[in-house]
């Protein structure tokens, strides 16, 4: 599968998938205009990877200034779609990236934390 | 006479505490515009950093509710719309406030005075879980986001939010919301 990097605009994150080394990251601000439009082909391409994976190491770091609620939708979505990957048997290290001083990303980080149970999850706090 | 007017309007804008004043057809690209300055004078006037967050997520909320729901829209062939709202931020009583307002069809009026009444009555462990529980859920018919704007506006506005309706005529009300940050 083709890697998929896209750059960070004003309201768009920059995205990262690359499928080689299943490394993958989400990092900036989100509140696209569709979002549906920025994500859907990434994540169906991440779909279909995840699901051939057997015994796989997969890290997947979300480090995000600002999403809105649509945004909130996606990410959903993509915790659920990696906790699966888990229970099938991989090994999923997430890692949730927030500026110290912002407790609305430190809490909603640990509100998407708090449903997982197969995969790992880590919340960093960084100088903003 | 001309300036006169401006002013006065300038002047009853200021005197309700509005800082930010816009009332026509909204886009995506005036609601980064807006946004943008709104962060902007947030910043030079010292606001801290998670009030300055929580208004500018109110704000996309209430925006995005405009661009995608507003009844008073006009729309051309190639599918291509562009639907009204009026939107105001400002200072109240050590608060800020993100008010929204657009038209909206009578006969949606009583379902979305029920789901936000429900969410007024929400606690903040209730809000979370009715947070998760839509964005897990199938988009609701009609939506075009997650349908989960007023919650997570909820969420945000730590100090509430008021809401009313006026009634314009026999197909349609003006629905208005203020939102506390």
């Amino acid at each position: 599968m083709d890697n998929i990097k896209i750059a960070a605009t004003e309201r768009s994150p920059e995205l990262d998938f690359n499928f080689e080394t299943n490394t993958f990251s989400l990092k900036g601000e989100s509140y696209p205009e569709d979002v549906t439009d920025f994500f859907g082909n990434a994540l169906k391409s991440l779909e279909s990877h995840l699901e051939g994976l057997d015994g796989a190491t997969i890290k997947f770091t979300f480090e995000l200034i600002y999403f809105n609620s649509s945004s909130a939708k996606i990410l959903m979505s993509l915790f659920d779609m990696l906790e699966e990957t888990a229970e099938e048997g991989n090994t999923i290290n997430i890692e949730w990236i927030y500026e110290a001083d912002d407790d609305n990303m430190e809490e909603l980080g640990e509100e998407f934390g708090e449903d997982l149970e197969s995969a790992n999850f880590k919340m960093k706090a960084i100088e903003g | 006479m001309l300036a006169t007017d401006m002013y006065q309007f300038r002047n009853y804008l200021r005197e309700t505490g509005i800082i930010f004043c816009y009332s026509g057809y909204m886009t995506e690209d005036i609601l980064v515009g807006i946004g943008s300055a709104i962060k902007k004078k947030l910043t030079m006037d010292e606001e801290d950093r998670q009030t300055a967050k929580a208004v500018f997520s109110v704000f996309v909320e209430q925006v995005q509710n405009v661009i995608r729901y507003s009844a008073e829209k006009e729309t051309k062939d190639d599918m291509t719309e562009l639907r009204y709202g009026v939107l105001t931020v400002g200072r109240e009583d050590n608060k800020v406030f993100v008010t929204c307002g657009n038209m909206i069809k009578n006969p949606d009026r009583d379902r979305l005075k029920e789901h936000l009444v429900a969410i007024q009555k929400m606690d903040k462990k209730e809000l979370k879980q009715a947070w998760k529980d839509t964005l897990r859920g199938e988009t609701p018919v009609g939506s075009k986001g997650a349908g989960v704007g007023f919650i997570d506006i909820a969420r945000r506005a730590r100090q509430g939010f008021d809401f009313d309706f006026s009634e314009v005529d026999d197909a349609f009300s003006f629905f208005t919301l203020k939102a506390y940050i």
